[in-house]
């Protein structure tokens, strides 16, 4: 974003390049909200992250990372019934948390505007499912609105408060990950005067209450709402018709999937027929559907998913008896991203009409060449304490990624960057899903399978997002498991947001509150809990090997901060630690004359700052270990059987000395 | 209308949406002219795959600029539709070969980062002729460099090739915007002295 930070002070005329999450933001500050939370998620972070961030300079704004999504949108609730307009934000599988306050938030309707905008994932690249939304609104009846790029990301975020409050109703503001982070040119609007801000909360019993006849009342009340904001979408400024020639073929499409099919239309070079560009996906008015119908006889909808559109306009069509097709999912995929190749491969079927030539050899080409080149996964950051958590894990129950061999108790995956682990070449979790499902799965297995030791993994935000009440059931009701809190301090995935765990910010400054997890643990009846540093590898292994004798529920809490943060906060106040990338104080060197290529550093625990290097020779090769990307953790040095790895430690004058003393890492 | 789409990808870590915005950046004071490109980011995690889509539009007129049929653009880009790759990483070039058609000039950063599954010993890297030939396949105008090396030796550190290889992309395409575009950008930003003498270094490769 510009130098002068437009995104607080930017005015009408303004234009800068913006984020699409950060248009949603700039979005709700245009329209005046005092809240905005979340549950961090990609691909939605941003959005709350740049409020966050900036609230200093801005008069009047409370923002809050919340526990979870529950938590939020009833505080999203909670400052629109006293006043405050107010944003909240989360990934898609997010609203299956927030569902319930979602189910709730039509009966009582909102007093300020309220807007829930949902980033979602389709194609999954950050998340563990690819769930669609927008079908919660056939019975939460929030209203659902897609914008199609940067300019009308922002536009409908601040017009969508209008919509609310006029129709009392919380509004989704749907942006899939190909919107939240489009990078483009943004035209900025006027602010609103901040010092208006002001909480009041007045009582309003018949809309608050909800129990027995006054919930039906409510349900009723919303359903006549729902009927209003109808009327009104009829001919609103947010659903647009482009009028074709004489063609009777017409197109429905909405959000980033009207953005592909504009632009597959010109490179097919079709333009003559008519579209129908829907801002507002729910709910849909018949009159307007109807009205779209007229003169033609075959109608395509172009969306992503499972026919969210195309089963609403098919019921349409049949109630306005509508005697033409309607044509959908027969052209476009119910499943992964629906890219803007798919769209033009879908429309070049519909009309029997081929794509460019360059189209055809480039998506042949790359066909036939994929199956051949090896794949990549990412994996954990060079000195990342779950690399080393993995480790130690995989060494106490026996498994090597070497040999092959079973590995003969069940791993419970959680969310988190840790959700890596299930990636070669740790392979080390039998099943994920979602939020805290790891514990919750892995109790039952624990009291059904009695011949295999469960262990089950968590981060520390997904332990205090819903994994509390999941341990406390686990110790009431008996379970025999080993569970792993990997307490890394933050939420690290999605950009480094706090947890209760995080003591240090990364400019040094001690958190409020910070939690005593240990304690927390204790205190739900846990007796067996004992806290690592996970980097100390081998005792960490006989740790795990340890508890996995007792029975019960056994807590390890892994903890060490992340390493990304450690060396930001070491860069920020300016010294170069041992971790830093920047000094020549010490590093750590396998000498190839010792090492026999046992692969413990560079299979087993496989950290990327350990490459293979050709010899001179150009034939053989060696390990090595790059200087440039080594942060210096220490745990390859830990790891070698055979001494072949040791710590070069210079002094100020560039002399160096070998370090004898071996590495103690201390808890 | 016309249009100019890059492709840039590579692993994280590398600083590849660093150069989507500065190329975006670059473009946004001109009258007539839309921005626009999504990013693929891996998480917080390193070494997987990232890529970021840099789409310049220049409209003929206001009255095309204003055309419902010609003013929306995906934020990706389609198969066979770059007019330029940029890639960071070998391997990687090979998977944004979909982008390419018989035009596009691909640059391509010849220090390789060996993926996990080589490492294991279940697949192999593909040497640095293979790649090449493959994209021969499809294009003649390509120009590879060890970026990595050339940063390492000019600025003793690898943060630098990204912006480097803006340069080579500038000296190698026929870009319509003027390389005194970025460098106004990069002259506002962090490290501009650095920035710009490594895309100096790049133009003149
Ligand atoms: S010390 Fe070893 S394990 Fe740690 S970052 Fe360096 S090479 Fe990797
Ligand atoms: S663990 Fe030691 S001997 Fe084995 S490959 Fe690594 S450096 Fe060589």
């Amino acid at each position: 974003m510009g130098k002068s930070n437009l995104f607080i002070n930017g005015i009408k005329g303004d234009k800068a390049i913006v984020l699409g999450n950060e248009a949603i933001a700039r979005g709700a500050l245009e329209a005046g909200i005092g809240y905005a939370s979340m549950y961090p998620g990609t691909p939605a972070s941003e959005i709350i992250a740049v409020l966050d961030k900036n609230k200093k300079y801005i008069e009047n704004l409370y923002t809050e990372f919340s526990l979870n999504e529950h938590i939020s949108l009833h505080g999203a609730i909670g400052a629109s019934w006293s006043g405050v307009r107010s944003l909240c934000a989360m990934k898609n599988v997010g609203l299956n948390v927030a569902s319930e306050p979602a189910q709730f938030l039509s009966y009582t309707g909102v007093k300020a505007g309220l807007v829930l905008a949902i980033g979602s994932d389709p194609g999954a690249p950050s998340s563990s499912n690819e769930q669609d939304d927008r079908w919660y609104s056939l019975h939460t009846y929030m209203p659902i609105m897609e914008p199609s790029n940067i300019q009308e990301a922002k536009d409908f975020t601040r017009d969508a408060f209008d919509v609310s409050e006029e129709f009392s109703f919380g509004v989704v503001l749907m942006a899939p990950s190909r919107l939240c982070h489009n990078a483009g040119a943004l035209y900025f609007g006027d602010l609103k005067d901040r010092m208006e801000i002001k909480g009041d909360f007045k009582k309003d019993p018949e809309n608050y209450l909800n129990l027995f006849g006054m919930a039906v009342r409510n349900h009723a009340k919303y359903l006549e709402r729902n009927e209003l904001l109808k009327k009104y979408l009829i001919d609103s400024k947010f659903n647009k018709i482009i009028n074709g020639s004489s063609s009777k073929i017409g197109f429905i499409s909405s959000g980033v999937i009207y953005a592909h099919l504009i632009e597959a239309f010109d490179i097919l070079g079709i333009y003559d027929h008519k579209i129908l560009k829907l801002g507002f996906t729910f709910p849909l008015p018949n009159e307007l559907i109807k009205g779209f119908f007229k003169g033609l006889d075959k109608v395509v909808i172009v969306e992503e998913a499972e026919g969210f559109l195309e089963f609403q306009i098919k019921k349409i069509a049949y109630e306005t008896g509508f005697k033409g097709a309607v044509y959908g999912k027969e052209y476009f995929n119910p499943t992964g991203e629906l890219t803007i190749d798919d769209v033009i491969s879908g429309i070049s079927r519909f009309f029997e009409k081929p794509p460019p030539v360059s189209f055809d050899f480039a998506v042949k080409k790359d066909k036939e060449l994929q199956a051949k080149l090896p794949q990549r996964s990412g994996t954990f950051c060079v000195g990342c304490p779950h690399r080393a958590t993995f480790y130690s894990i995989l060494k106490a129950v026996g498994f090597s990624n070497t040999e092959e061999k079973e590995r003969d108790v069940v791993i419970a995956g959680d969310i988190g960057c840790y959700t890596l682990g299930l990636l070669p070449p740790y392979n080390a979790m039998d099943f994920l899903t979602c939020m805290n499902a790891g514990l919750e799965i892995g109790q039952a297995i624990s009291i059904f399978d009695k011949n295999k030791k469960v262990i089950a993994l968590v981060g520390d935000s997904t332990f205090y997002h819903s994994g509390v009440p999941a341990l406390l059931n686990a110790v009431q009701n008996g379970a025999d498991i080993l569970y792993i809190i990997l307490d890394n301090s933050w939420t690290a995935m999605t950009g480094h947001q706090k947890t209760p765990s995080t003591q240090k910010d990364i400019d040094g400054k001690p958190s409020q509150n910070p939690l005593n997890l240990k304690d927390l643990v204790k205190s739900l009846g846990v007796s067996y809990v004992k806290t690592i540093d996970p980097n100390s590898v081998k005792r960490f292994a006989a740790l795990i090997k340890g508890a996995l004798k007792e029975s019960g529920v056994k807590v390890l809490i892994a903890k060490r901060e992340c390493v990304l943060q450690e060396i930001r906060r070491n860069k920020s106040l300016n010294k170069n630690g041992g971790r830093s990338t920047e000094t020549g104080e010490s590093l750590y060197e396998i000498q190839k004359s010792r090492c026999v290529k046992c692969n413990e550093c560079f299979v087993e625990l496989a950290c990327p700052a350990i490459i293979l290097k050709k010899d001179e020779d150009k034939v053989s090769d060696y390990y090595y270990i790059d200087p440039a990307s080594c942060v210096k953790c220490g745990v390859c040095y830990a790891v070698c059987p055979n001494s072949a790895i040791r710590k070069v430690e210079f002094d100020l004058r560039n002399e160096f000395k070998l370090s004898d003393k071996s590495l103690q890492i201390t808890i | 209308m016309k249009k100019f789409n890059i492709a840039i990808i590579g692993l994280g870590g590398q600083g590849i949406i660093t150069m989507g915005t500065v190329m975006k950046n670059a473009a946004l004071s001109f009258d007539l002219r839309d921005v626009s490109g999504s990013e693929r980011r891996g998480g917080a995690q390193r070494e997987g795959y990232v890529e970021t889509f840099v789409k310049y539009i220049f409209y003929e007129n206001k009255s095309e600029m204003n055309d419902p049929r010609k003013n929306m653009h995906s934020p990706m880009i389609e198969s066979g539709g770059a007019n330029a790759l940029i890639s960071l990483e070998p391997l990687e070039t090979l998977r944004g070969i979909r982008y390419l058609n018989k035009d596009s000039v691909v640059i391509f950063n010849e220090t390789p980062y060996i993926p996990i599954s080589v490492r294991m010993g279940k697949t192999s890297y593909p040497e640095i002729p293979f790649i090449v030939s493959e994209l021969q396949n499809v294009t003649k105008n390509i120009f590879y460099y060890d970026f990595d090396r050339i940063s390492l030796e000019k600025f003793k550190s690898l943060t630098q090739k990204n912006i480097i290889a803006l340069g080579a992309l500038f000296a190698k395409s026929d870009i319509p915007i003027e390389p005194s575009a970025v460098e106004n950008i990069l002259a506002e930003g962090k490290g501009a002295e650095e920035n710009l003498r490594a895309f100096e270094i790049g133009l003149n490769l």
